[in-house]
């Protein structure tokens, strides 16, 4: 009962400095996820295009990413701007990494989806006289989307769990707080057991949302 | 130009063996637990799905690097003596393994599960009207389509595993990328020597993935 108690003040007292480090947490998350979708969108075209000197150096740089540690990528970042001239903040450091290494990623998904929907549905809509772009906004488009939201989801909450990374190069997230916490307190278990519940609820929440829209989107189509 | 980077490199190919080593560890014990526990969960009766679905659930939701430091921030208070023995370093990376082959585990077994899962139900019913056995289907009926199913992902998995092994730098266990660290802050040329390791990373991520993209290609057959 004693160490229950003593466990229950320990973390009651942690608490607003581990919310604070979850909405840390969250910010990386939803910006290094907004970059790497605008990203990816921004690569899908030449990815996916005919010539082979613009696809190359989209391959290339998707090949890069998908092969080197994300960590290296984001000390590159943040050690490396620094020589250019560049000084910005260990955040954005962590972001831009983040959402580099997923831009690769979340093209590659975004392609399958697309390549996915058979040839025939481009013949059959041609057949009717739709346009091309029209073919795509209203035939593929809907259902490659559908055949994405998994992978895409799955994506994701890699994402926010790379999110962990940025405590190497010091930004003060849920995981640096966990630790700074233990190497306070000497209390380990527990206050991992805390951060597992948050980041526990966080995958979950996101999963959960996902699944809702492949659904809404299912039941629309 | 690149002097740096080739003054260093004896240094950073030491680092590498440490990789490889590590990733050859975890990916080995790893995936031989993760099947473990995905048939047990795919065959097994409902309190070993529930406990493995839990394991699953759990650990796929929780970053690899919580994981780790939990691991090794906790082995020495668990065993104060094993750690004096094996000295701080030592134990620094049996913490972080055992962490990470749990954690990897958790990753091959929901995909060890889902393979077998996805055997159709009626082939089983019509191996039982046969009089097999249930060994019997399991080894002839449900393993081989459910191998050929599995070994794609499992390789993309392996190659995720052994980029998660630089995760281990930011404990405190000395391989390739704290290797790399170690020589940019005392060199400071971070792009050749951070790209440099990039590309000795890269060397050998890149035959794996060719391989998995191969076998996503070659063994996945449309039912």
């Amino acid at each position: 009962m004693d160490y229950l108690a003593q466990t229950f003040h320990l973390l009651r007292a942690l608490f607003p400095r581990l919310v604070e480090g979850f909405g840390v947490t969250i910010g990386v998350g939803i910006s290094a996820m907004a970059l790497a979708l605008a990203g990816s969108l921004l690569l899908l075209a030449p990815r996916m295009a005919k010539s082979r000197l613009i696809r190359m150096p989209v391959e290339s740089y998707i090949e890069l990413m998908r092969n080197t540690p994300l960590l290296l990528q984001i000390y590159l970042i943040y050690f490396g701007l620094p020589l250019l001239g560049f000084f910005p903040s260990e955040f954005l450091c962590g972001v831009v990494g983040i959402a580099l290494q997923h831009t690769a990623f979340l093209v590659e998904i975004l392609r399958g989806g697309i390549e996915s929907i058979s040839r025939r549905q481009w013949e059959a809509a041609s057949a009717i006289g739709m346009r091309r772009l029209a073919t795509f906004q209203y035939v593929i488009l809907p259902q490659a989307f559908l055949r994405v939201m998994g992978p895409l989801g799955n994506q994701l909450i890699i994402l926010v769990k790379d999110t962990s990374l940025v405590s190497a190069i010091g930004v003060m997230e849920l995981t640096m707080v966990g630790k700074m916490a233990i190497e306070r307190s000497a209390v380990s278990i527990e206050i991992f057991m805390a951060i597992a519940v948050f980041y526990l609820a966080l995958t979950t929440l996101l999963g959960v949302v996902l699944r809702l829209i492949e659904q809404r989107t299912a039941a629309r189509l | 130009m690149l002097n740096t980077l080739i003054a260093n490199l004896p240094y950073l190919i030491k680092g590498a063996a440490v990789t490889v080593w590590l990733s050859l560890i975890v990916l080995t014990f790893g995936t031989l637990l993760g099947t473990l526990l995905g048939l047990s969960a795919a065959v097994g009766g409902r309190p070993i799905r529930l406990v493995v679905t839990a394991y699953i659930f759990v650990l796929r939701g929780v970053p690899v690097l919580v994981v780790m430091l939990l691991g090794y921030y906790a082995f020495p208070t668990l065993d104060p003596a094993l750690g004096a023995t094996l000295g701080l370093r030592a134990g620094a990376y049996a913490a972080v393994a055992v962490a990470q082959i749990v954690y990897v585990a958790a990753f091959v077994a929901e995909i060890v599960r889902s393979a077998v899962l996805s055997v159709p139900a009626g082939q089983i019913a019509a191996a039982k009207s046969l009089g097999m056995r249930r060994l019997a289907i399991l080894a002839h009926v449900v393993l081989p389509q459910a191998t050929r199913l599995a070994i794609p992902p499992l390789l993309n998995n392996s190659l995720t595993a052994i980029k998660q092994t630089s995760y281990i730098s930011v404990v405190g266990a000395w391989e390739l990328t704290y290797a790399a660290r170690e020589v940019v802050e005392r060199t400071l040329a971070a792009f050749q020597i951070f790209l440099g390791v990039m590309a000795i990373y890269f060397l050998i991520c890149y035959p794996l993935s060719m391989l998995a993209r191969w076998c996503e290609k070659r063994l996945v057959v449309m039912h």
